[in-house]
C-alpha cells in the first residue's frame, strides 16, 4: 500500500489556512483573513518594531510588549509585517480595534486575536511550523473523525468544503452537481483539478468528488487525502438514502394496493371503508395520506405502455419519478401503481382549479421523462378515490397515443377510453400481414394519415385536407393511391376494421417518429 | 473685506485682532471657541486707546535690555470658568522685574500659538512695552521648557504665575523640567489658568535662543484663513508662508480613546482619530493637547514638533480637537516646525519619543 500523499512531501511548508485548521490557531479570532493563501516559513514573537524590521518572508508573526500595545503601534506593526512580507500577524484581544480590522483589510495581511500567553502560542506554533508533515497527519486525523459524526452527503460536502476552505468542493456524477459548489467544476485559469473517484463495492464509478487548487500548489496530496477520506462516508450515506427512499416506495406501493383491495372486497367495504375511512387504517396516516373528502386521482405513465420495462428498470424509474415529483409538488402524496404511479388531491370540495395548477407544473417534467398522465373524476372518500384512480389509469392510456407530457382528462375523453386499450402493437402486426404492399410504399405515413384524417372526418375530403393543411387534390391522389396499394377504405363492412389499423399505425408511428430515442433523458445520464 | 495690514508690518493694530485670533488658531488645533469674542474685544478695545503696538526685531533694540515670555499656563476651559480680572500679566510683570532686580524693556509669546499668542499682546499694551517678534516654540507644546530659549541654554526660571484671585507664585529652580512639574501643581491652587512671566533675559542673549519671525508670520497665516477661498488655494498660499503641505483628505470613520498609556508630564488622555483617506490609505491621527503623530497605513509620516493641524472641509474653518465627530471630512496639514527642533537635542524634547512613539521621526530617517 503506498503512504498517503500528505506524508510524500513533509517539508513542504504549512500554509496560513493549514494553521488555522489546526490548534491552537483552530480557537483564534480572525479579524481579517488575506486573500492570498500564504505559506508559513517560520514564527517570531516580536516584542519591538526593530525587530519587526528584520522578521524574515513568509514568518507568522506573534507581537507583544511594545509592539502589541494597540492604536498606532497595531497600526505600525501591521505596516511592519506587510512591507517584510509576513504570512500573518497575532495580537492580544486588548490591542484589536475597529481600525486594526480596517487596515489589516486594506493591506490584506491575514490578523489573527489571541488570548492565550504569547510566548506559549509562539512556541506552539514554531512546533507546528517546523514540523509540518505531523500537523498534516494531525489535520487529515481530525477531519476523519469530524467526517465519521455526519450520515447525509450535504454534511459530509460541508465538513470537507470547511477543511479546504477557502477551496470550493464538489460531488459531481459526469456533469451533473450532485452536491458543493459549482466553482469546483468550472474552469478557471491558474487552477488545477484535484478530482478523488467515488465507487460502488462493485467498482461501478457512483461519482467524483472535486475541487480545484491553486496550479502549482505544494500540498496538493494533502487535499487528495482529505477528499478521498469523504469516499467511504458518502458511499454509505448514499447507500443509506436508497435504502431510505425504496423502503418508503416499496411501503406506499403495498399501502395502495391494499387500498384498493380493500375497496374491492366487499367483506371489507362494509368496514370504515364504507364510509369513506372514518376511521381510517393507521397506514395511510402514518404515510400523511388523506383520504377523507373528496378525492380526484392522476395516473402517470411511460408514454409507451406497450414495452413493459425491466423490474430492475421500473425501479430506477420510480427513484426518477419519485426525486422529480418532490421538486414540484412536495405536498403530493405518489405511489407506485402496478405500471404506473397514482397521486390525488383531497379536499372538502372538489377541487379542478388544483388539479389544473398541478397539472400545468407537470406537463414539463413529464414530456422530459417519456411519461404521460391521466386525471380522473372526483368522488368521496377511499373508495371513490379508487375509482377515480381506475378513470385515471384509463385516461392515462388515452394519453399514451398522445406525445408525451400529455395529461388527459376523464371527464372529457368519454367513449375515447376504449382506444386507449387497443393492442396497438398487434394491430401493426395485422396491417403488415393485410396491407403488404402499401407498407412497402416509401409514403406510407402520409398515405396512412390522409386516410385516418378522412374517415375522422366522415368522408369530407376538403375538412380532411384543412386538418392535414394540404390541398384537397392531394387529398383525392393519396386517396386513389392507398386504394391503389390495396387500402379499401369505402366499403361499409370493412371501414371500422380499416379505421383502427389506421389509427393502430398513426400512433405507432407517431411514438416512433416523436421520439428517436425511447429512453428519457433522465434515464439516459442514470445509464452512463 | 480682508483686514488691513499694519503700514509698516512693524506694529499691531486694533484691525489685526482677527488676524491675530485666526493665526493663533492655526497653530493649534487644541483650542476652543469659549474665549473667542471676549478676547478679541478686549484686545480691540486696548489697542483703541493706546494705539498700535509696536512688533519688533529683537536686534533692534539694545541686546543689554531685558526682556521676559509670557504666556497663560493651565487650560482654556479653565479660563472662561475663571476669566482674567484684566491685571493678572501686569501683576506677573511687575513682580518678575522685582525677582530679577531690573525692569524688562520687551515682552514676547512664549508660544505663538493660542491664546498664549494673544495676551502677551494684551500684556505689552497695558504695560506699554513693544513686542518682540519671536517666540520659544513656533506653535504651542505642552511644557514651558519644551522651547528654543531651553535648548539655547536659557533658564524658565525666576518665572512668577499669577492668578485670577491676584495671588502670585514667584518660581526658582535651577532645573527647568522640574520648573514645568512644580509650576503645574501651583495651577491647580490658582484656579486653573495663570499668567505666566518667564525666561527673563538679555535681549541680545533672547535673540540668539528665541524663534525669530513668528508673530508677524502668526498674522500673516491669520489674514489668509480670514480670507474666503478655496481649500485648495489656502493650502497653496499657506504653504507659500510656512510651507504648509496637505498629507490627506479623509473622513472620520473612528474615534478611539486611551489607545496608549501616558506619561503623567503629558497632561492631555491620548485619542486617537481614524480617517478613511480618499485616496484609500487609513490614517490615524494620534492626539494629546496637540496631534503628536499622524500614520498613514501605519507608516509614520508625520510627527511632532510637525505642526499637524486640521481644516474641516465642510465648514471650511480650522477643526478644534475636541470637536472632532465621526463623519467629519477634514483636510490633514502639516506644517514643518522651527528646524532647530529637528536636531537630535529638539527632537529629544519634542519629538516622538516624548509621547512614547518609539519611531524615527520622519524627517530624520
Amino acid at each position: 500500500m503506498t503512504p498517503p500523499a500528505a506524508f510524500s512531501a513533509p517539508t513542504v511548508p504549512l500554509t496560513m489556512s493549514e494553521l488555522l485548521r489546526l490548534d491552537p490557531l483552530a480557537k483564534v479570532e480572525v479579524a481579517h483573513r488575506s486573500a492570498t493563501d500564504q505559506p508559513v516559513q517560520g514564527v517570531d514573537l516580536a516584542n519591538s518594531f526593530a525587530r519587526l524590521r528584520r522578521v524574515p518572508p513568509h514568518t507568522l508573526v506573534v507581537l507583544s510588549d511594545e509592539a502589541d500595545s494597540g492604536g498606532w503601534s497595531l497600526a505600525t506593526s501591521l505596516h511592519l509585517a506587510w512591507e517584510r512580507a509576513a504570512a500573518g500577524v497575532v495580537i492580544s484581544s486588548r490591542s484589536l480595534s475597529a481600525s486594526g480590522s480596517l487596515l489589516a483589510e486594506r493591506l490584506d495581511i491575514t490578523l489573527l486575536v489571541a488570548e492565550r500567553d504569547p510566548v506559549d502560542l509562539a512556541l506552539a506554533l514554531a512546533a507546528q511550523v517546523s514540523a509540518p508533515g505531523s500537523a498534516r497527519a494531525l489535520r487529515i486525523a481530525r477531519c476523519a473523525e469530524q467526517l465519521a459524526d455526519q450520515t447525509a452527503i450535504r454534511g459530509i460536502i460541508a465538513v470537507l468544503a470547511r477543511e479546504l476552505d477557502p477551496l470550493p468542493v464538489a460531488l459531481v456524477a459526469g456533469s451533473t452537481l450532485l452536491a458543493g459548489r459549482a466553482a469546483a467544476v468550472a474552469d478557471k485559469p491558474g487552477t488545477q483539478l484535484v478530482k478523488v473517484p467515488v465507487t460502488t463495492a462493485t467498482g461501478h464509478l457512483f461519482a467524483e468528488l472535486v475541487t480545484r487548487i491553486p496550479a502549482g500548489a505544494g500540498d496538493s496530496g494533502t487535499v487528495e487525502s482529505l477528499l478521498a477520506l469523504g469516499r467511504t462516508p458518502i458511499l454509505a450515506a448514499w447507500a443509506q438514502g436508497r435504502l431510505q427512499q425504496a423502503g418508503r416506495v416499496e411501503l406506499e406501493r403495498v399501502s395502495f394496493r391494499m387500498l384498493r383491495e380493500a375497496a374491492a372486497a366487499p367483506a371489507v367495504l362494509d368496514l370504515p371503508l364504507a364510509t369513506g375511512l372514518t376511521e381510517p387504517a393507521s397506514w395511510p396516516g402514518e404515510l400523511g395520506w388523506q383520504l377523507d373528502g373528496i378525492n380526484r386521482a392522476i395516473w402517470l405513465t411511460r408514454s409507451t405502455p406497450t414495452a413493459p420495462p425491466a423490474d430492475g428498470e421500473q425501479d430506477e424509474m420510480t427513484q426518477l419519478v419519485h426525486s422529480l415529483w418532490h421538486t414540484v409538488l412536495p405536498n403530493w402524496p405518489l405511489a407506485p401503481d402496478e405500471d404506473g404511479w397514482v397521486s390525488w388531491s383531497t379536499g372538502s370540495t372538489d377541487r379542478p382549479a388544483a388539479m389544473r395548477r398541478a397539472a400545468r407544473s407537470l406537463s414539463d417534467l413529464l414530456s422530459r421523462h417519456g411519461l404521460v398522465a391521466g386525471i380522473g373524476g372526483a368522488h368521496p372518500g377511499a373508495r371513490g378515490l379508487v375509482r377515480s384512480r381506475e378513470e385515471a389509469r384509463l385516461t392515462a392510456r388515452v394519453a399514451t397515443t398522445l406525445a408525451a407530457g400529455s395529461i388527459e382528462w376523464f371527464d372529457q375523453i368519454g367513449v375515447r377510453a376504449a382506444l386507449g386499450w387497443l393492442p396497438i402493437h398487434s394491430l401493426e402486426g395485422v396491417a403488415q400481414l393485410c396491407l403488404t404492399d402499401l407498407l412497402a410504399a416509401k409514403d406510407r405515413r402520409a398515405l396512412i394519415s390522409t386516410v385516418l384524417a378522412v374517415l375522422d372526418n366522415g368522408g369530407s375530403l376538403s375538412v380532411a385536407a384543412g386538418t392535414l393543411g394540404v390541398h384537397r387534390n392531394t387529398v383525392l391522389a393519396r386517396l386513389a393511391r392507398a386504394r391503389e396499394l390495396g387500402l379499401t377504405f369505402d366499403q361499409p363492412q370493412v371501414r371500422l376494421a380499416v379505421h383502427t389499423l389506421c389509427f393502430a399505425l398513426d400512433t405507432a408511428w407517431g411514438h416512433a417518429a416523436m421520439e428517436p430515442d425511447r429512453t428519457p433523458p433522465g434515464r439516459r445520464e442514470l445509464m452512463r | 473685506m480682508p483686514p488691513s495690514r499694519p503700514a509698516s508690518g512693524a506694529q499691531i493694530t486694533a484691525a489685526d485682532v482677527a488676524a491675530l485670533y485666526a493665526g493663533a488658531n492655526f497653530y493649534s488645533p487644541s483650542v476652543g471657541d469659549t474665549t473667542r469674542v471676549t478676547l478679541i474685544d478686549w484686545l480691540t478695545g486696548l489697542l483703541g486707546e493706546t494705539g498700535p503696538l509696536p512688533l519688533l526685531k529683537p536686534e533692534s533694540m539694545p541686546a543689554t535690555s531685558w526682556c521676559a515670555a509670557l504666556c497663560i499656563l493651565g487650560s482654556g476651559a479653565a479660563l472662561a470658568d475663571l476669566p482674567p480680572a484684566g491685571d493678572e500679566f501686569v501683576t506677573a510683570v511687575r513682580t518678575l522685574e522685582r525677582t530679577i532686580d531690573r525692569p524688562l524693556a520687551a515682552v514676547y509669546p512664549l508660544a505663538a500659538a493660542t491664546v498664549s499668542a494673544l495676551f502677551p499682546v494684551i500684556a505689552a499694551a497695558q504695560l506699554g512695552l513693544p513686542l518682540l517678534d519671536c517666540d520659544g516654540m513656533g506653535r504651542a507644546f505642552a511644557q514651558i521648557n519644551q522651547t528654543t530659549m531651553f535648548l539655547a541654554g536659557l533658564s524658565v526660571s525666576p518665572a512668577v504665575l499669577t492668578g485670577a484671585a491676584g495671588e502670585t507664585f514667584t518660581l526658582t529652580s535651577p532645573n527647568s523640567e522640574r520648573a514645568d512639574v512644580l509650576s503645574r501643581s501651583a495651577l491647580d491652587v490658582l484656579g486653573g489658568w495663570a499668567a505666566f512671566a518667564a525666561y527673563p533675559a538679555s535681549i541680545g542673549d533672547t535673540a540668539r535662543g528665541a524663534s525669530r519671525g513668528n508673530v508677524s508670520r502668526l498674522l500673516e497665516v491669520g489674514r489668509l484663513l480670514l480670507e474666503p477661498m478655496s481649500t485648495d488655494l489656502l493650502v497653496n498660499r499657506l504653504s507659500a508662508v510656512n510651507a504648509t503641505r496637505r498629507i490627506a483628505r479623509g473622513r472620520i470613520v473612528d474615534l478611539e480613546h486611551l489607545t496608549r498609556p501616558a506619561d503623567l508630564s503629558v497632561p492631555t488622555h491620548p485619542t486617537s482619530a481614524v480617517l478613511d483617506e480618499v485616496g484609500g490609505a487609513i490614517l490615524r491621527l494620534e492626539l494629546r493637547s496637540e496631534i503628536v503623530a499622524a500614520f498613514v497605513d501605519g507608516v509614520l509620516t508625520a510627527a511632532a514638533p510637525d505642526l499637524i493641524s486640521l481644516f474641516d472641509v465642510r465648514s471650511g474653518r480650522m477643526a478644534a480637537l475636541d470637536s472632532l465627530e465621526n463623519g467629519d471630512l477634514l483636510d490633514v496639514l502639516v506644517t514643518p516646525a522651527d528646524a532647530v527642533w529637528y536636531s537630535p537635542e529638539g527632537l529629544a524634547l519634542v519629538g516622538p519619543s516624548v509621547h512614547h512613539i518609539p519611531l524615527d521621526h520622519p524627517r530624520r530617517r
